[in-house]
């Protein structure tokens, strides 16, 4: 297994949207195993494939305290959403910043699993915010789009300049 | 997404609470056992472990970056000093990625109490990132700060082992192996080795230690096959050296004078059957881990509270056929699993502690049959806990003679046999005695 370099706002990257994943290969499991360390790492609850600069609807999660509700998210759609609800949120690809945006508190997904087996998935509240944050990513769409512009582009120079100081 | 931000900031201020509590003169494992209070999650309790252990490890290395990074050092509340170092320790050693290292640490000032601090350890964090290699390479490269000994220690060590003394620093340094005891009572070390293999978790024999297997990688003790059945039992390879150098037979009385928590006591009883073994130890919390080790084990013996070396108060008069006496000591063998005993031991414990041991020593030896066999053991490398000990001993008593160790492990001593520490052993001192009849 191996840490991923996660990418970052403003890489191009993460504005690509994922292509559909037809082959379920070990190639595809090492690639799940190695996600989800580096979401683990991070830390985070949540990863997309176009934030390791990987272009799959692939995305994994872990809302448990305890790490122990693995999901894979492969392929997904919405399928219902419902009741709007402010809620504050954060990215792995735009670090330190946490700010309040309007997600649904419920929402049913259909996605397929490692295995490629297809499952429907009920969620509300956390799960039901980091489903949508991570199927956005797939996307090609950051939670920073919920903003405005005013506050996006502070949180884009930030970004730049953060980067300039680290190399 | 990212998780809620203050989840990693408890962490590194639980790391950072226990390393400056170790620095304080506590015990690691009774600080950390504290700071796991508030972190309710297996595998953050793993990193705040990683990160405590990192921290106390390169302790010295990382203050003397401290030393470069903050201007004033003196000045610095040590809380926050402590909290740097653990954020150094994620930079330099850990593959947490730096930014979220930075972020959970600054954040983690408010934990502690030191809010006020957040711009400075943020700062202080971000030009080790951008000066890494200027940084480090401005330390002087003495033995002693690069392997992260106190001068008093590395000295000392210097001079009990005159040509390898670099390489015995060097092995306090990487976290020693988690080697396994196979009860030989229960089952054999190529079937324990075998069942190992099939649960995902290779082995390999010890040279040296017949019962013993080296897991290639560590694995949680209850997930071992037959660690709760009492199969296999965790024990460097060095400890597992007591039971067969005793050289106990079926029926022997035997004492255990300094037993908890009872590792080697119960190597003795898995190797010999129908020992009349009598354990000791003087501190009544240690002495609950022998009675339950027993119990995982399907062993007996008599367990009882007690000072060793003080006889009359529990010693029935009948003497003993074997002693294993495996006395207090500085722990210097044992850094690589305990590092804070490197800023725990003070050089004025040395002499006390060799004091303690020829007391022991000499009380117990009246207590040993003619013919009988003493077996003296600490996990110290240094030749005043020794050699120094078991020498002047020698000297006194006229029915006391050495009965040689012949063995590929380590290398002989003026008296004894010595393993340095490294590799598949924590650093031993044995010496074998014998009580001449008449």
């Amino acid at each position: 297994m191996a840490l991923l370099p996660i990418l970052q706002l403003p890489d191009p990257r993460l504005r690509e949207r994922g292509a559909r994943v037809e082959t379920f290969d070990e190639k595809l499991h090492a690639l799940i195993a190695d996600m989800f360390e580096t979401m683990y790492a991070a830390p985070g609850i949540g990863l997309a494939a176009t934030q390791v600069g990987v272009s799959l609807q692939l995305a994994v999660m872990d809302c448990s305290e305890a790490h122990n509700e693995q999901r894979v998210l492969i392929n997904p759609e919405v399928l219902a959403e419902d009741d709007l609800e402010e809620m504050e949120e954060g990215c792995l690809s735009i670090p330190d910043v946490q700010e309040k945006v309007r997600r649904y508190n419920h929402i049913t997904v259909r996605a397929q699993d490692a295995a490629g087996q297809s499952y429907e998935i009920k969620a509300e509240g956390l799960l039901a915010q980091c489903l949508q944050h991570e199927i956005d990513h797939l996307n090609g769409k950051l939670f920073v789009d919920y903003l405005s512009r005013l506050k996006r582009d502070r949180i884009k120079k930030k970004m730049v300049k953060l980067h300039k100081r680290e190399q | 997404m990212a998780a809620n931000s203050t989840e990693g900031a408890s962490v590194r201020a639980a790391a950072a609470r226990a390393v400056f509590a170790t620095l304080g003169g506590r015990n690691l494992g009774t600080a950390l056992k504290e700071a796991e209070a508030e972190i309710p999650i297996g595998r953050d309790r793993a990193l705040l472990q990683a990160l405590a252990y990192g921290t106390v490890r390169d302790h010295r290395w990382l203050e003397a970056l401290c030393g470069k990074l903050l201007r004033n050092l003196a000045t610095t509340p040590p809380e926050v000093v402590a909290l740097v170092e653990v954020g150094l320790h994620q930079l330099r050693d850990t593959r947490v990625p730096p930014h979220a290292a930075v972020s959970a640490t600054v954040s983690a000032c408010d934990l502690i109490g030191h809010a006020h601090a957040r711009a400075l350890v943020n700062a202080v964090l971000r030009r080790y990132l951008r000066e890494a290699r200027t940084l480090e390479a401005a330390l002087p490269g003495t033995p002693a700060l690069r392997f992260s000994c106190p001068d008093w220690l590395a000295d000392t060590i210097r001079r009990d082992w005159p040509t390898t003394w670099r390489a015995v620093l060097e092995a306090g340094q990487q976290p020693g192996p988690m080697t396994l005891r196979v009860n030989v009572r229960a089952t054999s070390t190529s079937a324990a080795s075998k069942a190992l293999e099939a649960a995902g978790m290779p082995a390999c024999a010890v040279a040296g230690a017949p019962d013993a297997l080296r897991l290639h990688t560590p694995h949680a003790v209850h997930q071992l096959p037959g660690f709760d059945n009492g199969t296999l039992s965790v024990q460097d390879a060095a400890a597992q050296l007591a039971a067969p150098l005793l050289d106990a037979r079926p029926g022997m009385r035997v004492l255990d004078a300094c037993a908890a928590p009872g590792g080697k006591t119960m190597h003795l009883l898995e190797r010999t059957d129908e020992l009349d073994l009598l354990a000791l130890d003087s501190d009544v919390g240690r002495l609950k881990r022998i009675t339950e080790n027993l119990e995982r084990l399907h062993l007996t013996a008599e367990v009882h509270h007690a000072e060793a070396d003080n006889p009359q108060r529990w010693w029935n008069g009948k003497p003993f056929d074997r002693i294993l006496l495996d006395a207090p000591c500085s722990g210097t063998g044992v850094i690589r699993r305990h590092p804070d005993i490197k800023w725990l031991r003070r050089p004025t414990d040395i002499p006390k502690l060799a004091a303690q041991q020829r007391t022991l020593l000499e009380a117990l030896w009246p207590l040993l049959a003619p013919g009988g066999v003493l077996l003296y053991v600490t996990c110290s490398i240094l030749d005043a806990e020794g050699a120094g000990v078991v020498e002047g001993f020698l000297r006194k008593h006229r029915d006391a003679q050495e009965w040689r160790i012949e063995a590929e492990w380590g290398e002989a001593a003026r008296v004894g046999r010595r393993i340095a520490p490294g590799g598949d052993w924590d650093g031993f001192y044995y010496a074998r005695l014998r009580r001449l009849e008449g």
